[in-house]
């Protein structure tokens, strides 16, 4: 019997069963959509932290005044860092951009400061804006979707010019591009050089609402670059084999410039995307791990759902399965046509689940947080519940064909 | 098939063919469609062994319509599943068309079911889901032959049993008399060696029970051979020779046309 007339079979038996497979059906979507939309979520928020958050696709480090990691564990630490660590300096800056030749590019940045924003009758009121040097374009990987980002000339001229994020630039100017116009920004005017790409928000936060002018603009217009609007570097390698030695090579140039004795601890932090990613790893791990072993275990239910139904199928069928035999089916005819129509029924299943959990991901990233419809937890899924499938299938399937064909028609 | 069996006249089975057959030596295969030999079938029920068939022996030639009549109990139904070769015997040699059936295992017999046997049951046993041309093609499937072949040759077979216009109906359609027809239209459609009635008017009406028989009777004039197992006297009295079956051995084997 060949492979097609056994998988036309199949889907006829699955169809003459409409409600049976449907309800058949509704425990492996569910398993398989559970799975791939909670693997989508986690890989989503893996990769926001390692490309927004850990800048692992820019390979970047940050230099700041805390370590986060290790300074801010418990309120002895953070007494002790507080007391400890001193702002960075843009001479800390120049002394590390002279001297430090595995680092490729270094910028700077000042954090950012809630700001009202104006233009004409509109006005924004708590717009982070923040200062940085404008290679910090380059580093951050900065998507540009009209003009430009300010230069370096104009950030050594403190140059009264401003970068809009998207939800800036549509609110000040709903009708018309911002390029060229001045906004008000704490009371001063700016010329707007250039507007972000939209990053959309997450976990309902806009990523939108920010305007960035250069640094020293924004040391000269706010107020030294110390406690909240603290000054932090940040540095790409040279290549990414040299990371871990121009991180190191930064840390040492620090110390040096701050004669910090042999054994004492840094009096600053440096970030790297390990340490971010390890940290995410340490605090959400053990949770995933639970996020993804809950919804295996209701696709492991939804196979044995199938080899229930398999079951009951067969002895339903048994009639038909004498049938069968009396005009000729041989044993491995009636296995393969159990067996198809097991796995036929988990890989429909199986696509359904799938396919549900994009639609539900594209939901999700459009109104939550950006998921990420990871290939491999398809391909998991799909063969978790289709090898249920088929192990859901042997046992029934097998006991179709050891049917003795006298008793197979004999039943009603 | 059928032009073979139309140009082998039926041969005269005389009294003394039994013992034609014993003279066989063993290993040769006879030149009879069906030939038993000594068959023996024992149930084991707990420690008691239940001889349903002791020592069933005769050949059945190419063309014969025979008729095998017993009372319940007799055996008959047992001798008609190892003619089917639905089962084999537990003792015995059984060939069908030259081939040692007795000895086949699981797989064998069901490919000797689907080229060689075509069954009529009591009860149709027509797939209830299925179409009547699905039904008459399922034995097809199963020779591995294409779809489109399929479809020709169960649409052949069913205008012979004069129900061209029933092929996309369902079992729960058609009446009786019709389901039959189409069981005998999915028994014939491999062109077997010998179709294989049990009980064929069982279910019917006595109406609708002439009008098969006289379709097995048009059948087998057009050159198949047939052998109908049955407990009615009158069902029997169509055949051309009658096998009587009690306790288990032949009681009688009689040509009666």
């Amino acid at each position: 019997m060949k492979f097609i007339e056994t998988l036309k079979l199949a889907l006829a038996a699955i169809w003459a069963h409409k409600l049976r497979s449907a309800l058949t059906l509704l425990g492996m979507i569910i398993g398989v959509m559970s799975v791939v939309v909670v693997v989508s979520l986690i890989e989503g928020f893996n990769r926001y932290v390692d490309e927004k958050i850990a800048g692992i696709g820019a390979k970047s480090f940050t230099i700041q005044r805390f370590n986060i990691f290790e300074d801010f564990k418990d309120t002895d630490t953070i007494a002790a860092a507080t007391r400890r660590n001193k702002d960075l300096t843009l001479d800390d800056f120049e002394y590390l951009r002279a001297r430090a030749v595995l680092v490729d590019k270094l910028g700077a940045g000042g954090r950012p400061t809630a700001s009202q924003i104006k233009h004409g009758a509109e006005l924004l009121e708590d717009v982070a804006v923040d200062g940085v040097t404008a290679n910090v374009a380059d580093i951050k990987n900065i998507d540009i979707a009209d003009g430009r980002f300010f230069t370096e000339t104009e950030n050594e001229t403190a140059a009264r010019v401003a970068f809009l994020g998207a939800d800036v630039a549509n609110k000040l100017f709903p009708a018309k591009s911002p390029l060229g116009d001045e906004i008000y920004i704490a009371g001063l005017p700016y010329r707007v050089v250039g507007v972000a790409a939209v990053k959309g928000s997450v976990l309902g936060i806009p990523q939108d609402n920010f305007v960035t002018i250069p640094l020293r603009t924004y040391a000269s217009n706010f107020g030294g670059l110390v406690r909240n609007r603290s000054l932090y570097f940040i540095a790409t390698s040279k290549s990414d084999e040299l990371f871990d030695d121009a991180v190191e090579e930064s840390r040492q140039l620090m110390r040096t410039r701050r004669r910090i004795p042999a054994r004492a601890k840094d009096n600053f932090g440096i970030i790297t995307p390990d340490a971010i990613t390890g940290l995410r790893d340490r605090i959400f791990g053990s949770i995933f791990i639970v996020a993804i072993v809950v919804p295996g275990i209701a696709l492991v239910v939804g196979g044995i759902v199938i080899m229930n139904i398999m079951l009951v199928s067969v002895t339903e069928r048994t009639k038909e399965i004498g049938i069968r035999k009396a005009l000729g089916a041989r044993r491995g005819d009636i296995l393969k046509q159990f067996l198809v129509e097991a796995v036929t029924l988990s890989a429909i299943g199986g696509a359904t689940g799938v396919f549900l959990a994009w639609i539900i991901g594209r939901v999700l990233t459009a109104v939550f947080f950006p998921t990420y419809l990871s290939l491999v937890a398809v391909f998991v899924a799909v063969s978790v519940s289709g090898g249920i499938g088929v192990l859901a299938g042997i046992f029934p399937a097998w006991k179709a064909s050891k049917l003795d064909p006298i008793e197979a028609l004999r039943a009603d | 098939m059928s032009d073979a069996t139309m140009a082998t006249p039926p041969s005269v089975v005389e009294a003394g063919a039994l013992e034609h057959g014993d003279l066989l030596a063993h290993d040769a295969v006879p030149a009879a469609l069906i030939s038993m030999r000594d068959i023996w079938k024992t149930y084991q029920m707990g420690s008691e062994e239940l001889h349903a068939l002791r020592g069933v022996s005769f050949d059945v030639q190419r063309g014969e319509y025979m008729a095998i009549i017993g009372p319940s109990g007799s055996g008959k139904s047992t001798l008609m599943n190892l003619i089917g070769c639905l089962d084999t015997p537990s003792q015995g040699r059984y060939w069908i068309n030259g081939k040692l059936v007795s000895a086949m295992d699981d797989d064998e017999l069901a490919r000797i079911r689907n080229k060689e046997i075509g069954f009529v049951f009591q009860t149709f046993n027509l797939l209830a889901r299925a179409t009547a041309l699905h039904n008459v093609e399922l034995p097809l499937i199963y020779a591995g032959i294409s779809s489109a072949d399929r479809h020709e040759r169960a649409r052949q077979s069913l205008a012979s049993v004069e129900l061209t216009d029933r092929m996309t109906h369902r079992p729960n359609e058609l009446s009786g008399g019709q389901r039959q027809r189409v069981a005998i239209a999915r028994a014939l459609v491999n062109h077997p060696s010998l179709l294989l009635a049990d009980e064929p008017t069982g279910a019917l009406d006595s109406h609708t029970s002439v009008e098969i028989m006289n379709l097995f009777e048009k059948l087998h004039s057009d050159g198949n051979t047939i052998i109908v197992v049955t407990h009615e006297p009158d069902i029997a009295a169509r055949a051309h020779r009658v096998i009587s079956i009690r306790d288990g051995q032949i009681e009688r084997d009689e040509r009666i046309k």
